[in-house]
């Protein structure tokens, strides 16, 4: 018999299995997550006789004699000091791998209380977080190095909760201490294990299901087919093409589309179940690309439609192809950018069962409970359902689409019981839709001034295997390709097409992480082409309050890009000066919605019993801090302390539906609608109610972001309700060839919180450096992704460079106090001002990215 | 004579886990470390003794990876490593699988279990032995833990015990 200490408790596993499965499964010690099961993430990290070790390793029979320590295991002190230096540092976004870092952190401190950076990068290296970027982790490890040897908690940074103050996270503790609870962390009673079988090939003919000998298997409660389902196969965003089971005689779109349902009382018999079930095919020609899709003879990705074309877009303001003939200068270039991964630290996951009112509850990780809700009512043919968001490991758009909560509904739904859907990693990796891979052939031309006279272009991107929001990503990637500058001519043609590669949809930027790229490059060698320096080009064609868009759009007086390429432009003209290779790159992003799409903010303000009002929302806080913002609103917008007000997590049955976490949209959208409510409150307020009189009482905000759509027929159509800017920096060591420096100026409108903004400005950075240099998503033959979660290319702690993140507080428009949001800016310009350094670097100017020849490619040919 | 070490530390390591072991058989591994004590005599820092299976042993903190034993090594099975992977191949050999079987208890196969397994593709084999490239590995030990002739090794003595 194999016993060991967990905790200091002597323990004896029932059986031989990884480590982590007996800490979650058998002990319920739920603070190591489960991130991957596969030794690359680092979010299940314990230690072992006290080195940080991956607990999804080492089998518990190799532990015998051995002291395990978990977060659960920490000391009072230690938890108080972690608590509070994670906290004030910012170091907290979605959570998920902040346990592992934690104990990492105290890895190191337990053997070495005075690191220095470079030894903390190293003793979180092995560790990824998705969300921070590390540069705040790396502060938090050092600010509890300080703590652990003076001894004292020092006080708070900021405790008065109004907009600008720089606020610890509400929900830093929990994440920090691991009993936030994620899907994942949800056990209940007689709960079961669910997973899909799914399709073998990329494109094939489903002709039988045979789930006999399945059903047959000891252990399993059902194994479902298209025939279960009660309401609709089909759901989806926008266009319902997404199957939730693909029935026999259909067609298979991808390896990721799922076949059957297999539901049992352990994880072992469901994945045995699946090899039992008997699936014939006739296999067909796959669709690989978008040149075989858009091939005369090209075979249909849907039996449903009539070629694989899944969105067309033309917009055209203007006359670009004369106003090109006619400029001095003109440069032509195809470009290309890659498929992309979020790789979020927390995989899919979803647990359902069905509560005291008979309705169907889901616990989902999601960017949005009511759209979990809609598909859901779609698939099951019932209102009878209510979605509650749990914590959320990161999202980044990954999270839009659904991926195991219609499954978990479906399998509650027909068994009665509750259930537990989860991918694994390499599922996550296939399943759900990913940022779309582009080609881009643009035109520019300026005159011998460097002002932009006009842009045209063509692009195409692959939308995989089903919609998603492959045609609202096509829209946003043409609207922005014109970038944040002010001239009239301009004319775009995209086509977004089906194949049978994985689907894409919303990732951070939303297809501007592609044009801007081209945008931006093109205006870098224009500016060499004319003799200026890519600073001044941007500074002559930058758009300034009241002039006019590409898109006609007139712009107001919070427009702050001129702010954010003044606030670079010091250390760029030292950098130039001193003979370093440096990058810029501009970019816009709206923040909303917008282009007549309604778009709704909705907050209730509930006085509840215990004398607090709750903040109820229907907008997911994915890890970007949204329960914070609204609550830094309410404290501004009331005579409330923060003490007085409880952020209540999105769910669909209370709080009014506030729209996707996407389009950088919920400070903006929903923070307005919170002061809206904030206003109906005080108004009582001022009657002299106390919260005491006022228990039982709601106050409802709402706010319609009022857009014009695409192509509205007035002279200066407004698109969008709000748009961030940004100017980023990339300064290269001249010797080395690696990133010295990325300075990101952004102007946010107001600065809510500015530490959280940092926070995504720097996460976002460097998932962007990740894109330009390194990341990759390659796709075989067998339209399969090839590279597992630790091959991703994702950036490490000890290889991120300084980044400066630069807060440009400039308020304007009269919603949400000032405040527009940030999520996706942060994402955009980095690739282009990285791709301008290299070429300053080497000459050598690279159309595509990844980047090539850096010191950060991959060089052992795995790739 | 203590040297200032500068972060990341660096180390020699012997890539070989006592393939003496075999030395009772009749085939004999040609690879392997076979206890010459070249190195530790060339060692100016006493970093380097033979271990319990006769094979040479580097002390890590004594290290100062100055190379001296990767030059004098006359196997060529010594060379210097980032002390912060401390999952390491313990194993040189470059015959087929089934000759390596013989000569050695933990030689490795080449059977690429590992270059499966890594989920950071940093494990490749080459020339019938596993490598691990430091620069993409992720530490987790997963290639140790599924390896069936406990090639790999944990310098903290964690997954494995160590001699
Ligand atoms: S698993 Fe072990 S024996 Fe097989 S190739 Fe890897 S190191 Fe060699
Ligand atoms: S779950 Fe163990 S490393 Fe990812
Ligand atoms: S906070 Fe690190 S992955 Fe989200």
């Amino acid at each position: 018999m194999i016993s060991f200490t967990v905790n200091g408790c002597v323990v004896t596993p029932s059986k031989n299995q990884k480590l982590l499965r007996f800490l979650r499964d058998e002990l319920h010690l739920l603070a190591a997550k489960d991130g991957c099961s596969e030794g690359a993430c680092g979010a299940c990290t314990v230690l072992i006789n006290g080195n940080a070790c991956k607990s999804c390793v080492p089998d518990t029979d190799s532990l015998q004699g051995k002291s395990v320590i978990t977060v659960e295991g920490l000391t009072a002190w230690e938890t108080k000091v972690y608590s509070f230096a994670y906290a004030e540092a910012g170091a907290v976004q979605c959570g998920f791998c902040i346990p592992g870092m934690v104990m990492c952190t105290k890895a190191l401190l337990d053997k070495n209380p005075d690191p220095t950076d470079s030894e903390i990068c190293y003793a979180l290296r092995n560790n990824y977080c998705r969300c921070t970027g590390y540069v705040k982790i790396i502060a938090a490890v050092k600010l509890a190095a300080k703590i652990t040897r003076e001894g004292r908690i020092p006080e708070k940074g900021a405790d008065d909760w109004k907009l600008g103050a720089r606020v610890q996270r509400l929900d830093a503790e929990e994440k920090v201490l691991g009993t936030g609870k994620y899907p994942d962390d949800y056990y209940l009673d007689g709960m079961l294990y669910g997973s899909a079988l799914r399709s073998k090939y990329p494109r094939a003919r489903v002709l039988s299901i045979d789930t006999s000998a399945a059903k047959a298997l000891p252990g399993v409660v059902a194994v479902l087919t298209a025939e279960d389902i009660p309401g609709e196969n089909k759901i989806g965003h926008l266009k319902h093409d997404q199957y939730t089971l693909i029935p026999p005689g259909g067609l298979t779109h991808f390896l990721g589309d799922a076949i059957a349902l297999v539901a049992a009382e352990n994880c072992e018999t469901v994945e045995k179940a699946k090899k039992l079930i008997r699936v014939e095919y006739e296999i067909l020609p796959a669709v690989h690309n978008i040149q075989e899709a858009a091939a005369s003879d090209a075979p249909k990705v849907f039996d449903e439609e009539k070629d694989n074309i899944c969105a067309y877009k033309h917009i055209s303001r203007g006359n670009a192809a004369e106003a090109i003939q006619q400029a001095k200068h003109v440069i032509s270039h195809h470009f290309e950018t890659p498929w992309t991964e979020h790789a979020f630290l927390e995989p899919e996951c979803a647990v359902s069962y069905i509560d005291e009112d008979g309705d169907m509850f889901i616990y989902s990780t999601d960017q949005s409970a009511h759209q979990t809700l809609h598909e859901c009512r779609l698939l099951l043919g019932t209102d009878k359902i209510k979605v509650q968001n749990a914590l959320v490991g990161g999202g980044f758009g990954g999270k839009e689409d659904m991926t195991v909560q219609h499954h978990a509904a479906l399998i509650t739904y027909l068994t009665k019981r509750p259930v537990k859907v989860k991918l694994s990693r390499a599922e996550s990796l296939l399943i759900h839709p990913k940022r779309h891979h582009f080609e881009m052939d643009f035109t520019m031309g300026c005159d011998e001034n460097g002002i932009i006279q006009g842009v045209k272009a063509t692009v195409a991107s692959d939308t995989g295997a089903f919609a998603s929001l492959g045609g609202p990503v096509l829209e946003r990637a043409c609207t922005h390709a014109a970038g944040p500058y002010t001239y009239q001519n301009f004319e775009i043609e995209g086509t977004a097409y089906y194949t049978n590669n994985p689907p894409a949809g919303a990732f951070r930027g939303f297809g501007v992480t592609q044009t801007c790229f081209v945008t931006e490059t093109l205006l870098n060698m224009m500016a060499d082409e004319v003799g200026i320096s890519p600073w001044e080009i941007r500074y002559r064609n930058a758009i300034r309050p009241w002039g006019v868009l590409p898109n006609g759009q007139i712009v107001d007086d919070s427009t702050g890009l001129v702010e954010t390429l003044m606030a670079v432009k010091p250390e760029y003209d030292a950098a130039i000066a001193a003979g370093k290779p440096a990058g810029l790159g501009c970019a816009m992003k709206n923040a909303g919605v917008g282009v007549g799409i309604p778009d709704t903010g909705r907050v209730k303000l509930i006085v509840e019993p215990d004398k607090k009002v709750h903040i109820y929302a229907g907008a997911s806080c994915i890890g970007q801090g949204l329960g914070t913002v609204l609550v830094q609103m309410v404290v501004t917008n009331t005579d409330l302390q923060h003490e007085e007000i409880v952020y209540e997590r999105s769910n669909t049955w209370i709080s009014p539906d506030s729209g996707t976490t996407s389009g950088s949209r919920q400070t903006l959208v929903t923070g307005e609608a919170c002061r809206r409510a904030c206003e109906k409150f005080m108004e009582d307020r001022k009657k002299g109610k106390n919260l005491n009189d006022m228990v039982g009482c709601f106050y409802y905000g709402e706010y319609l972001a009022k857009t014009d759509p695409l192509g509205a027929d007035v002279p200066n159509p407004v698109s969008h309700v709000a748009y961030g800017y940004a100017t980023q920096l990339c300064i290269l060591d001249s010797k080395t060839g690696k990133i010295e420096k990325v300075v990101a100026a952004h102007d946010v409108g107001k600065a809510v919180n500015p530490l959280s903004c940092e926070g995504q400005i720097e996460g976002g950075v460097v998932m962007s450096i990740g894109y330009a240099l390194r990341e990759r998503y390659p796709i075989d033959k067998n339209c399969k992704p090839i590279e597992k979660y630790g091959s991703l290319g994702l950036f490490r702690a000890h290889e991120v460079p300084e980044i400066e993140a630069i807060v440009i507080d400039k308020p304007g428009l009269k919603v949400a106090c000032g405040a527009i949001g940030i999520g996706e800016i942060t994402s955009i310009p980095t690739a282009p001002a990285i791709a301008d350094a290299y070429f300053r670097y080497d000459h050598e100017r690279r159309y595509s990215l990844p980047l090539v020849h850096t010191p950060y490619e991959r060089k052992d040919g795995s790739w | 004579m203590v040297m200032k070490k500068k972060f990341p530390y660096r180390a020699a390591l012997v890539a070989c886990n006592g393939g003496c072991r075999a030395n009772q058989e009749e085939a004999k591994c040609t690879y392997g470390c076979s206890g010459c004590r070249a190195c530790a005599s060339a060692c100016k820092f006493g970093a380097i003794s033979i271990n319990s299976y006769g094979v040479a042993e580097v002390a890590e903190e004594k290290c100062i990876a100055c190379g001296m034993c990767v030059r004098v090594c006359p196997q060529q099975l010594i060379h210097i490593h980032e002390c912060a992977n401390y999952i390491v191949v313990k194993c040189s050999n470059h015959d087929k699988g089934a000759d390596a079987r013989k000569e050695c208890q933990v030689s490795c196969i080449g059977c690429g279990i590992c270059e499966r397994t890594c989920t950071a593709s940093a494990v490749h084999i080459r020339d019938n032995c596993a490598v691990i490239d430091e620069t993409y590995c992720l530490s987790c030990g997963m290639c140790l833990v599924k390896c069936p002739r406990h090639v790999m090794q944990d310098l903290r003595g964690i997954f494995t015990s160590g001699h």
